[in-house]
């Protein structure tokens, strides 16, 4: 297994859903126009308690500060598991499961607070540049580490180190809602833009056609991401019905995910040793 | 593989008229001749030519990301296309009815999760089996191998399922692909390897290179890099593979892969296609992005990998298809040679062939011969009779000299004009010039043995014999066989009689005496110039004679007698008709003797310009004139200006009045400038009195050129005459060394180029390239840069390194020179069996020679070390 250090430095920041009109203007030029900005990872993330933005420098220097937007204070780096192909992981698949178990288990163990961030595409372990050096630390006994530095990768090696361990027990919700992971050709995302923003700024505004579902236990997710170039969404069915099925790619079995929500209070940053935003593919249905 | 929006272009890999264009549909194209009745009106010109018409249009595949061409001839026109959801379609062109296409078309190769297909390709083996490359999922495989004949759905997928992929008719719809290869991220391009089917090259995986085969999918070899956004295997060459990287490609070698064997200059924009020329050797397209010139690579002379002692040379050039517009694909023709079409964003298509670059060669022996695409011209010189002397070439001509041993006569000197064959008037001057000189030297030093100043003077031509003169005496003779007397004056020296042998006038004695000259002339049927000689000498009734013997003579020219009428009205009357008519009418003589005869008759004393500037009459009987006729102040000055008339013409006329001396060599410089016959000027100089002139630099370098002549053209053994021949009259030349290596390409020594001239690079002027100066290796041939044989032990190319060049050392240094001076060590030298010709480095060679008595070289079983007398001899130093 192969470890990825990506070449991108983020910023974990929250927008409130009140203070969301004074950013529309920047997000819609990161999501949509994507040639005006020089951002290469950006994602966008609906939760019933507010918006979690997840991008690079560049895309976080279209954000203006107010006391609307929250910003986690470090600077995140991804990382990614790769399966470099050998024989004994090739057949098998490299889902959050396994990074839970050889990646976050691990660095929980060493109080390294992580950010995961899974797309259509792949998984991102986020964790924050000044514990890099435990990250490599813990992880490099069971992978080879690579930073990408300009499009190489360098391999990256430590000494070992190990420490106690200690674990938080949080409850887990799982609503009622089913969820559609699916991707795009960025090329088609003009064709899609006024259903995309309809989902992400009016979501809470009355739909004439959609029937509003009342039921407490369901719950409003969005997720939104464009990273180098790969356009990854989150969305539940009911959203999914606004948009045209031809555009969207998805899986030929058309399998739906449910959600495993763990707190379920709002979130903060940097507090649970498990993170918040895998909760996902954590619970997986089909 | 470019986006769907902007048009890319497909040859049939069949049917060498007919391509796609695809962009949001699919259109096919026949290309036939423009204006033929094949074509319709609705042709669209491709170019003066060509024309192209539309047969077939498909609109039935939207969001296409990239197309590929069945391999096989039947179907003929079935495509595979790949869409952005990551579905492959299978499509037909045209309306073939043929039941295996019926059954083919509408197949849909659906992956487990949609994104986007990169790229597609057919297996060149199995043609059944269709590779698809795809964007990454965080849980499935991104290349598919596909097998179009299956039709095998594995689970029936229930309804509501499908209800994401659209209405399917699940005959049609193929979900299980044969091989799945590659997780967790994009496949950008790929392509089977055409040496081994089994195999695929991928462009993509974790930023890497990688070749999976199929029958163990698990092994794959890979390479990290950034190049991976297309790769393209080299037809000609099936394990040279480029890809490339934004602007930059690379190529590898696959029996080398773990680095690029080189890559080509990065280019601003990034690029959008790059394609081998499946028509020509070595020779690769590329096109970046809103483009007007495709950018072409030639690495023909691409070393393999393993050969790393010569850099690889590449050369680049441009050519643009259409004039200003921008291209958006292109594609070669699959057969037509070095032909393509070029399309641009708004679809104007243009039919294009590359120029091929033309190479020269000029060989030694003035065959000119070039190769243009597949094409092999020679040019020779013309050696049927019909061609005059005058207009073959130099090379040949002294290639002709130097086989009739031209130069070699060195009794009968003038001879050699005859040997060089006797049609040059100036080779002949030359040739009686020498002839006279030598002459005239040997009776000199026969007879006053003490005048060694005299004898140099007959080297230094007759513009320094006259300058020189004294005592010169003035008479007025008169005509001979009349007492009339002449009021020419008429003058005497002992130099002006000198002179006048120098001229071939008279011979050595204290009279003057042309009657022995007359009558060779007359013999050699030069009737009008002997006549003009006789007339000099004042003697009007030989002159008279001549001139009717000449129109008597066989060919004679009856005209002659006329003259010689003319001739005998002569009257010394200043105003009387005779002289008025003559001095008119000689201007129409067409013959330049005949017209100086008269200028002379009807000159006023003293002033004979229009004898002395007639260039039609030869330098040496104008001169010869001038020493007659002209007094002290007047003959100087008119050689003077003579010589430098010829020395600027390069007339080797000259060579009579500057002689053998440093202005002779002036002279001999102008005319090799102007003829590059270094052969006469050699063998001119070498007859010069000993020393001065031979160390001329210039005489030296020409002397080297004929030798090196002489060798190119593989001449040796007129090379040894000539050493001989040199060795003989020039004393002072060192003895020569006798054995070169001899480079096995060009022929030429490889020790050359240390002892001449500076090196320079041939490899890229060949080309007209302007390329980085190529530094020549010890381990390649000074000449052509090709490398030098290898040693049979070490397997090292040879050479042996110059460590120090000669004269270079200050006086200071002297004391390191003496070893400096080595050009290597002994155990580097060139060693060879003259039996087997097996050799090597010369330590080498001695150390296995010290334990084997057969050569070393596997399959050879001579035994060199015994034929050697030598090698049974025991070193001293060991006993």
């Amino acid at each position: 297994m192969d470890l990825h250090i990506l070449d991108h430095r983020l910023r974990v920041t929250s927008i409130s859903k009140t203070g969301l009109e004074q950013y529309t203007h920047p997000l819609i030029k990161l999501i949509f126009l994507r040639n005006r900005t020089r951002c290469k990872f950006f994602s966008l993330t609906e939760t019933p308690e507010n918006y979690t933005v997840v991008l690079d420098e560049e895309g976080f220097k279209e954000l203006q500060p107010s006391e609307h937007l929250q910003v986690e204070g470090s600077t995140w780096l991804p990382l990614n598991v790769v399966s470099n192909g050998n024989a004994s992981s090739s057949s098998q698949s490299v889902g959050v499961t396994k990074i839970a178990k050889s990646v976050i288990a691990p660095l929980a163990e060493q109080h390294v607070s992580v950010f995961m961030l899974s797309t259509y595409q792949t998984d991102f372990i986020l964790v924050r540049e000044k514990d890099l050096s435990v990250v490599v630390e813990s992880l490099v006994e069971e992978f080879n580490i690579f930073r990408e530095e300009g499009g190489e990768s360098v391999p990256v090696h430590s000494q070992d180190a190990c420490n106690g361990l200690q674990r938080n027990v949080h409850p887990v919700l799982i609503p009622e809602n089913q969820f559609c992971v699916m991707s795009l050709d960025p090329d088609t995302l003009p064709a899609i833009a006024t259903i995309l923003i309809d989902v992400l700024f009016y979501s809470n505004s009355p739909k004439p056609g959609a029937s509003i579902d009342q039921d407490m236990e369901c719950i409003k997710f969005f997720s939104f991401s464009m990273i180098d170039g790969y356009v990854s969404l989150v969305m539940d069915k009911e959203a999914q019905k606004q948009f045209p099925t031809d555009l969207l790619f998805t899986s030929s079995s058309g399998e739906l995910w449910r959600m495993g929500r763990i707190g379920g209070q709002p979130l903060g940053f940097g507090e649970l040793q498990i993170p918040s935003f895998d909760h996902l593919n954590a619970a997986c249905i089909l | 593989m470019s986006s769907g929006y902007k048009p890319d272009i497909l040859w049939s890999p069949h049917h060498a008229d007919r391509y796609v264009i695809c962009d949001t549909e699919l259109s096919l194209y026949r290309i036939g001749p423009a204006g033929s009745s094949e074509t319709k009106a609705g042709a669209l010109p491709l170019s003066e030519e060509t024309a192209a018409t539309l047969l077939a249009i498909n609109s039935d595949t939207p969001y296409m990301k990239c197309v590929a061409w069945y391999p096989k001839q039947e179907p003929e026109c079935l495509l595979a296309v790949g869409q952005a959801n990551g579905r492959v379609v299978l499509t037909s062109l045209g309306q073939s009815h043929n039941s295996k296409c019926k059954e083919l078309v509408g197949k849909e190769l659906v992956p487990k999760h949609a994104r986007q297909c990169n790229t597609l390709a057919w297996n060149p083996g199995d043609s059944n089996w269709l590779a698809a490359g795809l964007d990454k999922h965080r849980a499935d495989f991104s290349v598919l191998i596909w097998d179009i004949s299956s039709k095998f759905s594995p689970e029936a997928v229930p309804a509501e399922k499908v209800r994401l992929s659209g209405d399917v008719d699940s005959g049609l719809v193929v979900t299980k692909p044969l091989y799945e290869l590659g997780q967790n991220d994009a496949c950008l391009s790929l392509c089977w390897l055409p040496r081994d089917h089994q195999k695929l090259l991928l462009a993509g995986m974790h930023r890497n290179l990688a070749i999976f085969d199929l029958r163990n999918t698990s092994q794959k070899t890979f390479v990290n890099t950034k190049a991976i956004q297309g790769v393209t295997v080299d037809p000609h060459f099936q394990d040279r593979v480029a890809s490339f990287f934004e602007g930059q490609v690379a190529i590898w070698d696959l029996r080398k892969f773990e680095k690029p064997v080189f890559t080509l200059t990065e280019q601003p924009k990034p690029l959008t296609k790059v394609a081998w020329c499946p028509t020509r050797m070595g020779l690769l397209a590329t096109l970046t992005r809103d483009s007007n010139i495709i950018r072409l690579y030639d690495m023909q002379h691409t070393p393999m990998p393993f050969g790393d002692e010569v850099e690889p040379t590449i050369i680049e050039r441009s050519v643009q298809p259409c004039s200003e517009s921008i291209i958006s694909s292109f594609a070669w023709h699959p057969s037509a040679q070095n032909r393509m079409v070029v399309v641009s964003p708004n679809r104007v298509m243009n039919d294009f062939t590359v120029f091929e670059r033309i190479s020269l060669a000029w060989s030694s022996t003035t065959a000119l011969m070039w190769a243009c695409g597949r094409h092999l011209y020679e040019c020779t010189e013309d050696a049927g009779q019909g061609v005059a002397a005058a207009e073959k070439d130099i090379a040949t001509k002294m290639r002709e000299r130097a086989q009739s041993h031209y130069g070699h006569d060195t009794v009968q000197v003038w001879r050699n004009h005859v040997l060089a064959g006797g049609d040059d008037p100036q080779l002949r001057s030359l040739w009686y010039t020498l002839h006279y000189i030598l002459h005239c030297s040997y009776t000199e030093n026969v007879e006053q043995k003490q005048q060694s100043n005299k004898q140099s003077l007959i080297y230094s031509g007759i513009k320094n014999i006259v300058k020189s003169s004294s005592g010169t005496t003035e008479t007025r003779r008169c005509w001979s066989g009349s007492d009339r007397q002449t009021d020419v004056p008429w003058y005497h020296s002992e130099e002006r009689s000198l002179a006048l042998q120098l001229c071939g006038w008279i011979s050595r004695g204290p009279d003057i005496d042309v009657e022995p000259f007359l009558k060779s002339l007359e013999q050699e049927g030069e009737w009008e110039r002997a006549a003009a000689v006789a007339l000099f000498n004042l003697d009007i009734r030989r002159a008279i004679q001549i001139l009717n013997k000449g129109a008597s003579a066989e060919k004679g020219d009856l005209n002659l007698n006329v003259v010689a009428m003319a001739l005998s009205g002569y009257t010394d009357e200043k105003n009387s008709l005779w002289r008025e008519m003559c001095s008119s009418l000689r201007l129409q003589l067409k013959k330049p003797y005949l017209c100086v005869m008269f200028a002379f008759l009807t000159s006023e004393p003293g002033a004979y310009d229009a004898v002395l500037y007639e260039s039609r009459v030869a330098v040496r009987d104008r001169v010869a004139f001038a020493c007659m006729f002209l007094n002290d102040a007047q003959l100087p000055r008119y050689i003077d200006k003579l010589a430098n008339e010829m020395k600027e013409a390069g007339n080797l006329e000259g060579i009579l009045l500057t002689g053998l001396t440093k202005d002779g060599v002036d002279l001999m410089e102008s005319y090799v400038d102007q003829t590059g016959d270094v052969q006469t000027a050699s063998f001119c100089m070498l007859k010069g009195s000993p020393g001065e002139v031979l160390k001329d630099p210039r005489v030296q370098c020409w002397i080297e050129n004929y030798r090196n002549l002489l060798d190119a053209w593989r001449f040796w053994h007129k090379r040894a005459e000539f050493d001989i021949h040199r060795s003989k009259l020039d004393s002072s030349s060192k003895p020569l060394a006798q054995v070169f290596v001899s480079c096995n390409f060009c022929g030429k020594s490889i020790s050359y180029s240390c002892s001449a001239m500076p090196h320079q690079g041939r490899g890229f002027s060949q080309y007209g390239v302007s390329g980085s100066p190529t530094k020549s290796k010890v381990t390649s041939c000074p000449g052509c840069r090709k490398p030098l044989p290898r040693c049979a032990l070490c397997l090292m190319n040879m050479g042996t390194p110059v460590s120090s060049c000669p004269g270079t050392g200050k006086a200071d240094e002297k004391a390191d020179l003496t070893r400096d001076k080595k050009l290597a060590q002994f155990n580097n030298w060139f060693t060879w069996c003259h039996n087997c010709r097996h050799g090597g480095h010369a330590g080498h060679m001695l150390s296995w020679f010290r334990d084997h008595s057969e050569c070393p070289v596997s399959a050879c079983t001579c035994k060199c070390m015994q034929l050697d007398t030598t090698g049974n001899l025991v070193p001293s130093d060991s006993v």
